[in-house]
Parts: C-alpha cells; structure tokens; sequence
C-alpha cells in the first residue's frame, strides 16, 4: 500500500513539479492549494506525511499546521515546511506548530524527495 | 502541463536573469582581483541555483550545461584550479550561453545547431579544467589518511551512536525512518537497540520515544552527508559520528559521553565490533590512570570527530563563511520584492493626492478659513513627505547600469585591441528607475564612443607621454535637484579644427561664424556629424550623437562637452531625478500660468528697481553680472493687460544663468507632470503641464530650451 | 487497531491487529498491560499487524520486560511482514527470543 502524502503550495508548478516526483517515487500524492483547502482534504484519510508551503492566501502553512495538529487523527503526521533562506523566524514558527522538518526553497526534485525519504520510505 | 508551469517559469527567468547579472557583476571583479573568495561564491552560488531551479522544470539543456560550469567553478571554489583571465572569459561565455539556453526556453524554441555547437565547444573547453581533477583528485583523497596517528581498530565501518529525544514520536518523526533512511546510504553492518532509558510500566509514557542505537554503517557517504540523515531531528536527539578508523580512545571518550554505564556501553562496542575487549580494558585502565593524575576528565561530547578528521582552521574559515553567508541572507531578507506597475500606481495616486491637496488649499485661502487653512498645511507636509517617500521607492541606485559598462568596456577595448581601465564613482547616486533604464542606451553609445574615438591608441598614448593603459571613468553625483553622470576619458580630447572643417563642409556653419569651444563641441551633437576618419563597426551603428542627444533630452535632460586638446573629454549629462513630480515655482504671464522647477531658479528680482534697464536691450545688470532677459508674454506672444510690475525670475540650467520676465510670483508649488500631447511637442520652452489645484492648466516651462532663446536674443541686442 | 484476547487452557493468547503505532500507543499501553494480570503465560500474535513503529516496538520491549519481572513468560508470534522489517531492522529478534521470527522470503518459500 502506497503511503500518501498532502502537499499544500499555492504555487500549481511547485504542486505539480513535487506531485510528479513523488508519484514517480511511488508515493500516492493529494494536494491542496491553500491551509483552507488543505483542512478540508483531512477528511479521516490516512496521510503518512504533508508537505507545506508558508505563505499562502486564506490560510498560511503555521496556521493550518496548528489545526491539523488538533486533530487527533492527524495529530502524529510529520509535516515538511517548505521555507525560504533567511526567513530563520518563520521556521520557528513552524517548528512550534509542530513542523520538525523543512526543505528550504528553491530546491531541486531530488532535494524534496531525499527529505521525505528521510521521514518515510515509499 | 506548460500553462500551468507558465506563471512559475516567468518567475524562474526573472530569477535567473537576476543570477545571470550577479554572475557577469562577480567575474568582472575576479578579472581584477582573482582571489575575490566571495565573488567566486556569489557566481558559483548563480550558477547553482540556476541549475537548481531549472532541475525543477525540467530544463535539461539548461541543467546540464550548467552543471559543467559548476563542477569548474567548484573547483575554483575549493582552490583546486587558479582562476586564469583565460578562465574568467571561459566562465562569461558560460553565462552568455546560459543566457542564450534561457532565451530559447522563454521563446518556446528548440536549440538551434548554431547554439548547440557553442555549447559543445564550451563543454569541452570546460572538461579541459576537470581533466585535471582526475589527475589530482587521488593524491588529494589519499593524504589526509596518513595524517592520523595513534592505534587504529581494524575495520573500516562508521559507527553511529544515536539517542533520541523524548518529544520524536509526537513530532511525528519515527526513529525507524531515519533508520531506513540510513540503510539507504550504505549497509547497517551491525545494530543494537537500547532499551536502556525505557522506565518502568508505570513512569512509561508510550507517547514518548526512549530509544537509543548504536549501529555500524559501511558507506561510501560522507560525515556530511551521515548527519544530514538525521537533519530534522538535530535538536532532539543526541548523536554522535565516528569515523571509519578512528582511535581507540575515540571510543573511549564516545564511551564517557553517552548516557549508559561505562560497562555496558563497553559490551555494546564490543558486540557491535567496534573494538575489542584486549583493547577497550587496556585503554580503560590507562584512562583511569591519567584522570587520576589529573583529576579531570577528558573533554566529551560531539566535537570529537571534527577534532579527528577536519583541521581546526578549516572549520574557522567555514564558520566565518557561515557567518558571512546569514548576514546576507539578513540583508537580502530586508528587501521586498514589488512590480514596478504597483509603484508606478502608488505615485500616480500620490500625484492626484498632491492636485487634491493643492485644491482643499485653495479652497481654505478663498474662504478665508484660517483654521482649515491650518489644517491644511499640516496635511500638505505630510502629503509631501507621502510623496517624497513614494518617490524614494522608485529610486534605484545607478551602480548596476554603470556595471554593466564592465562588460562593456572589457569586450570592446578586447575588440580595438586597445587597453582601457574603467573606474566608476558614485555608483550608489540614486535616480528614478524610468531615467536608469533610459540612460542605458546613451550611456552605451557615450562609452563605445570615448572608447573608440577618444581614447588613443598604445603607441599614440606612449608618444604623447602617457600611459599606455587607457582610462575611461563613469562618474554620478547629485548637483542641484538632479543627477550629473559623466563620461570622461584620458584620450586625445575633440580636434577644434576638424569638427569646424567638417561642420563648414556639412553646411552647420558659415565660414564666417566665431564660435566658442561649447559651440563648437555641440556641433557633434547634429544631425549627420561623424567625425571619425573611417567609421569603425563600433561607434558608426548608424546611431549619431543626435539620437544621444534627443535621447537625452527626452528625459529633460542636457548633455555638454568639455575638452581639452591631448587630455581627453568629459561628457557631462545632467538628468532630473525624476520624471513625474517637481517642485516647482508658480509664476503668473497676462492670464497665464508657467510653472518652473524650483531648483533652477536662483532668485526673483522685481525688474525696475534694482536693475539697468532700457526697452530695445534685453538684458539685465544683476549686481554686475549680464544676463540674458527673456520676456515670457512676448515668447508665447501672450496678449493680455499690461501689468504694473514685472518680475524677474533668475533661473539656471547646465551652468548658464538667465532671466525670465514675468508678471506675477505665485510662489512654490507641486506640480504634477502630465506630457504634452502630440500637438504641443513642438512647441520650444515647454516641457509638460501640470493642473492647479483651482483646475487650471499650467504650463512647465524648459528653461534650458529657454535659456537658449534668450541667449541668441541678448547677444543680438547686444551686438546691435 | 484491535486487540482480542482468548484463552487456551493456562495461556493467554491476544491478537492484534492493524496498527502498533504512534496512533493508538496511549490506548494500546493499558490494553496489553492489563492483558499481563490475567495470564502467567501470554503470547502475543502479530500476524495482523500491518504496520509497527518505534512506539509499537517500546510498548513490545515494555511487555516482555513487566512479564520477566513479575515472572510471567511473553512470547511473540506469527510476525507479519511488517513486524518482521522492523524486527530484522533493529535487530530485535535475539532480544526478544521468539523461534518463530523469519526472513520473510524464506518463509513465503516455504509455505
């Protein structure tokens, strides 16, 4: 069974570019556009991992990171942040919301898919 | 799947164009200073994170060439190869291909022969510097080996000891992944799971992770690329990394560090086969004995493997790069990136802000409403600070066109076989962006001329007692409201004689006329002038001096020539710091109003009482000093009632003075430049118009243009 | 996950199923502790196991240490595939001792 990772980026290339590699890697990949978006897809399904973008409209990485981690069902799922060199403070952020893992922006495919490996395996 | 890329492509070209600029900026520098570390840097960090961003959108050209600079660069980077002036010019026909690759992706074409061949050329002229590498790279990796000292353990394996944090498995991090992930690296030789810090049933939350490993990896990775594995549990785990060989004592001291009793720590190593039990007892009983003696205890913790396999000064120099690499990033980070559409809306609103503001004002004064009239200064201040902010924002620093010119002046004085130093001053001026990037082309053209037709060559320079090098300076600073950028070079100076000749012939003048040196420069400045014997394929683009001026002077700007015979000439532009918003002087004509910008004028004299005046001379005595009078009713043939008084408006430009005769002093004003619509192009003496608060229109009027009317008309009152 | 208990004569036997993960741990540690005041001799049947991690895994280790210090007798049996990588990846099997942890080709070999 292929484990299943959310991504959440408002960016459609960055969605696509990282949904291409990951189903290339054999991973089944759900997106969401926004933290908005991103809430709705938590629907009881079983997500081993969600990668997620800061800054967002409507909803932003931290805070949707935040209500996920709410939800007992979801409670344990590791996230990757997708930050930006030199936002230090935002990183933080996102580790007190409870995102240990990050991958710093722009990065290559293989850099995305060597950080989810470390997290899950396919 | 490419219109939904489309919008992060943009995006990446931007980008990558930004880098492509960076890369030029810090290779230039390397041609004058090859042991720049951080201009090495800066272009091995462009080229990087094109082939990066390009990895993301599959652009393999691009990734692939630009991987074979990279690896080069790499090697400049870690001292392996000495940057030749060779090499840098290799490098910037890197960047100029790169650049090529870009376009034909932005255009959406496919690579033609001609490009592909460029590449391949490039390619091998590239494997040449890594050819190298093969040769030395063994004898590099081999020395460092012979280097450590004391006992070794008999294997080759990694050992990695690893306690996890409490807070992991909340984190959702599961210590088996890292695990797996490790695997993945090499072979996990050996692994032991400690329970040791697991409590009991009772104090035990299952939520919490009480883990511990000691494992034996056999890889190939690096110590880098072993703590990477565990990257994002950094913080909450302790972990530490013996190399493969590493002493004895290395692990004795790995023994004090950790957690669990000496004795069980000790069978663990000696199960997983990190050493064995003749040589952990005898290194035990010696250490015993030496803290003994010394009553302290060895240093312990994670500093020991870089203390064994990297030299104290190394990790200095990678701590200062560190420190120097976040400052930029804080640098970097104190920038915001915004359309300049958005700005240039911001400042249109702030214009119509201005009118507003003009209008309230004049509404308070004809009501007599002193206390909003008060108020309405106080807004008026701060609209005025609004704008002045608004119009910082569009302000850009002229240093990035001047260092265009490095390139520039590199290629052609390669090109003329003439060698030319360019020095650049003032290059942090700044001037709104709309006139930087309509300076540009002039400035080329400036350059390439100073460079072709000024600047002499070698044997010429060496016969004339000077310097064989030739130098061509790009100078900027702030005079009076507006920015001056000069062009100067150390050539032969402009020939008096031959731009005369050449003017006669061409019909500009009449044998007769006497001209003065600024007249007769300017003679270069009309249509149809060229005085280069033969017109090389640099200077003669069929792009004349003119078009320089009228480029110029669409931007309300001047330029003017001195020049000296031998010495070389200067070429002086002077610009307005902006285009859209002056300061301006208000002045009242019969019914008309005409609006100057307030840093020309020097000061307004009433024109009967303090001055020699009679009706048929039009100039003005101004403490001893002539100037040329210039009656604005009689320029635009303005009718209208005769005024009681007239006033003389004393205004400068590009270094000349004149009078400007008007009826009335309206004061200081902001005023709104709106361009003149076709019809009024052609108009001499305005520039624009701008609308009162009141809602009449006023005119702006060009003092240079001005100044020249009144000059030809004063001195023929004069030699009337 | 599920955990069911049923007894063959002196020997406590449960079978978990689905998930011994990070999930389910706060719920699972009183389950299979309680299960140990109710049998001197238990054995655990993983076979329905479909995915362990690192909380699983302590949980296991916290059993079969209660069970030796109270004098009681834990084993663990029919490892699924999951519980065999996990097993075969920490080096777990010496620790806990059970006969029945094997390569998981070989076993699909033989059956």
């Amino acid at each position: 069974m292929a484990k299943t990772i959310l991504i959440v980026d408002d960016s459609a290339a960055v969605r696509q570019v990282v949904g291409l590699t990951l189903k290339g890697a054999g991973y089944d990949v759900v997106d969401a556009v926004d933290g908005k978006d991103a809430l709705s897809k938590l629907d009881g399904r079983k997500l081993h991992l969600v990668i997620s973008d800061v800054n967002m409209p409507n909803m932003d990485g931290i805070s949707f990171v935040k209500e996920m981690k709410a939800k007992p069902a979801y409670k344990f799922t590791p996230v990757i942040m997708l930050t930006t060199e030199g936002s230090e403070a935002k990183k933080r952020d996102g580790q007190m919301a409870g995102a240990k893992a990050w991958v710093v922006k722009p990065f290559q495919p293989a850099q995305m898919l060597d950080a989810v490996s470390k997290l899950i395996l396919p | 799947m490419n219109l939904d890329l489309g919008d992060a492509l943009q995006t990446f070209f931007a980008e990558s164009r930004s880098l492509l600029q960076e890369m030029e900026e810090g290779l230039l520098r390397l041609e004058t200073a090859p042991d720049d570390a951080e201009a090495v840097n800066a272009v091995f960090r462009a080229a990087h994170t094109i082939k990066g961003s390009s990895g993301l959108f599959g652009l393999d050209d691009i990734v692939a060439f630009t991987h074979k600079a990279e690896n080069v660069l790499d090697r400049v980077r870690n001292n392996e190869l000495a940057l030749t002036e060779a090499l840098v010019g290799l490098f910037l026909g890197c960047r100029d291909h790169i650049e090529r690759l870009l376009d034909i992706t932005a255009a959406g074409a496919q690579m033609d022969a001609d490009t592909r061949q460029q590449g391949e050329a490039l390619a091998s002229q590239l494997s040449r510097y890594m050819g190298q590498s093969a040769a030395t790279l063994p004898a590099e990796t081999d020395a460092p080996v012979h280097h450590l000292g004391g006992a070794r353990t008999a294997d080759d394996t990694w050992h990695i000891s690893l306690r996890f944090g409490r807070d992991v498995l909340k984190n959702g991090m599961d210590p088996l992944s890292f695990i797996r992930y490790l695997g993945t690296l090499g072979e996990i030789v050996h692994l032991t799971t400690l329970d040791d810090a697991l409590p009991g049933a009772s104090e035990m939350d299952p939520e919490c992770c009480y883990l511990g490993f000691e494992i034996r990896l056999s890889t190939e990775a690096d110590k880098a690329r072993i703590e990477g594995v565990f990257e994002f549990v950094r913080d909450d785990c302790q972990l530490h990394i013996l190399p493969p060989g590493s002493r004895v004592a290395d692990y004795i001291d790995l023994i004090e560090a950790l957690p669990e009793s000496n004795d069980r720590l000790g069978e663990i190593l000696v199960a997983c086969g990190a050493v064995t039990q003749r040589e952990l007892g005898e290194s035990l009983a010696l250490q015993a004995c030496e803290s003994a003696r010394l009553e302290n205890a060895q240093p312990l913790g994670e500093i020991m493997v870089e203390r064994q396999i990297v030299q104290p000064e190394l990790v200095d120099a990678a701590l200062t790069k560190q420190k120097e690499a976040r400052q930029r990033q804080a640098q970097e980070a104190k920038f915001v990136r915004v359309h300049a559409d958005k700005l240039d809306s911001l400042i249109n609103l702030v214009g119509e802000l201005v009118i507003a503001g003009a209008g309230v004002g004049l509404m308070a004064a004809r009501n007599k409403d002193s206390a909003m009239m008060e108020s309405v200064s106080g807004m008026a201040r701060l609209v005025e600070d609004i704008r002045d902010g608004a119009m910082r924002l569009r302000m850009v620093e002229i240093g990035e066109t001047f260092n265009r010119f490095r390139r520039v002046v590199r290629d052609v004085s390669k090109e003329l076989g003439k060698d030319i130093d360019l020095s650049i001053s003032g290059a942090e001026t700044e001037l709104d962006k709309t006139v930087v990037e309509k300076i540009g082309d002039p400035l080329t053209h400036l350059v390439r001329n100073a460079m072709d037709h000024g600047i002499e060559s070698a044997e010429v320079r060496l016969a004339r007692g000077k310097p064989a090098k030739g130098t061509l300076q790009l100078n900027a600073y702030h005079e009076s409201g507006g920015i001056v950028i000069e062009v100067v070079d150390d050539g032969g100076g402009l020939n008096r004689e031959r731009i005369l000749a050449k003017a006669r012939d061409k019909g500009l003048i009449q044998d007769g006329d006497h001209l003065a040196d600024r007249d007769v420069w300017n003679l270069i400045f009309e249509p149809g002038f060229s005085t280069a014997e033969q017109v090389s394929n640099l200077s003669g683009r069929g792009v004349g001096m003119d078009v320089v001026r009228r480029n110029i002077e669409a931007l309300r700007g001047t330029v003017e020539i001195e020049s000296r015979e031998g010495a070389g000439s200067t070429f002086r532009i002077r610009l307005p710091l902006t285009l859209a918003i002056i300061d301006g002087f208000l002045m009242g004509v019969a019914d008309s109003h005409y609006v100057v910008p307030l840093d020309m004028v020097l000061e307004c004299v009433e024109l009967n009482a303090c001055t020699d005046r009679n009706e048929g001379c039009d100039y003005l005595n101004l403490r001893g000093e002539v100037l040329p009078l210039l009656r604005v009713k009689d320029h635009f043939s303005l009718k209208g009632r005769a005024s009681r008084r007239e006033n003389v408006v004393v205004v400068t430009a590009a270094g000349r003075k004149a009078g400007l005769v008007v009826d009335e002093l309206k004061g200081e004003f902001q005023a709104v430049i709106k361009p003149l619509g076709n019809l009024f192009q052609r108009v001499r003496g305005i520039s624009g118009s701008t609308i009162l608060g009141s809602g009449e229109v006023a005119l702006v009027l060009d003092v240079p243009a001005l100044q020249d009317e009144a000059a030809r008309a004063g001195s023929a009152g004069v030699t009337a | 996950m599920e955990l069911s208990s049923e007894r063959h004569e002196n020997r406590l036997r449960l079978h978990a199923a689905g998930e011994l993960t990070i999930y389910h741990a706060a719920d699972l540690k009183p389950a299979l502790l309680g299960a140990l005041d109710q049998g001197d001799d238990i054995e655990i049947d993983l076979s329905d196991v479909c995915e362990l991690d690192s909380s699983g895994v302590q949980l296991l280790m916290l059993m079969k240490r209660e069970a030796a210090a109270a004098g009681k007798s834990l084993s663990l049996s029919g490892h699924s595939p999951a519980v065999l990588e996990v097993f075969e990846l920490l080096g777990l099997g010496g620790w806990f001792g059970d006969p029945q942890v094997l390569p998981a080709a070989t076993q699909r070999g033989e059956a």
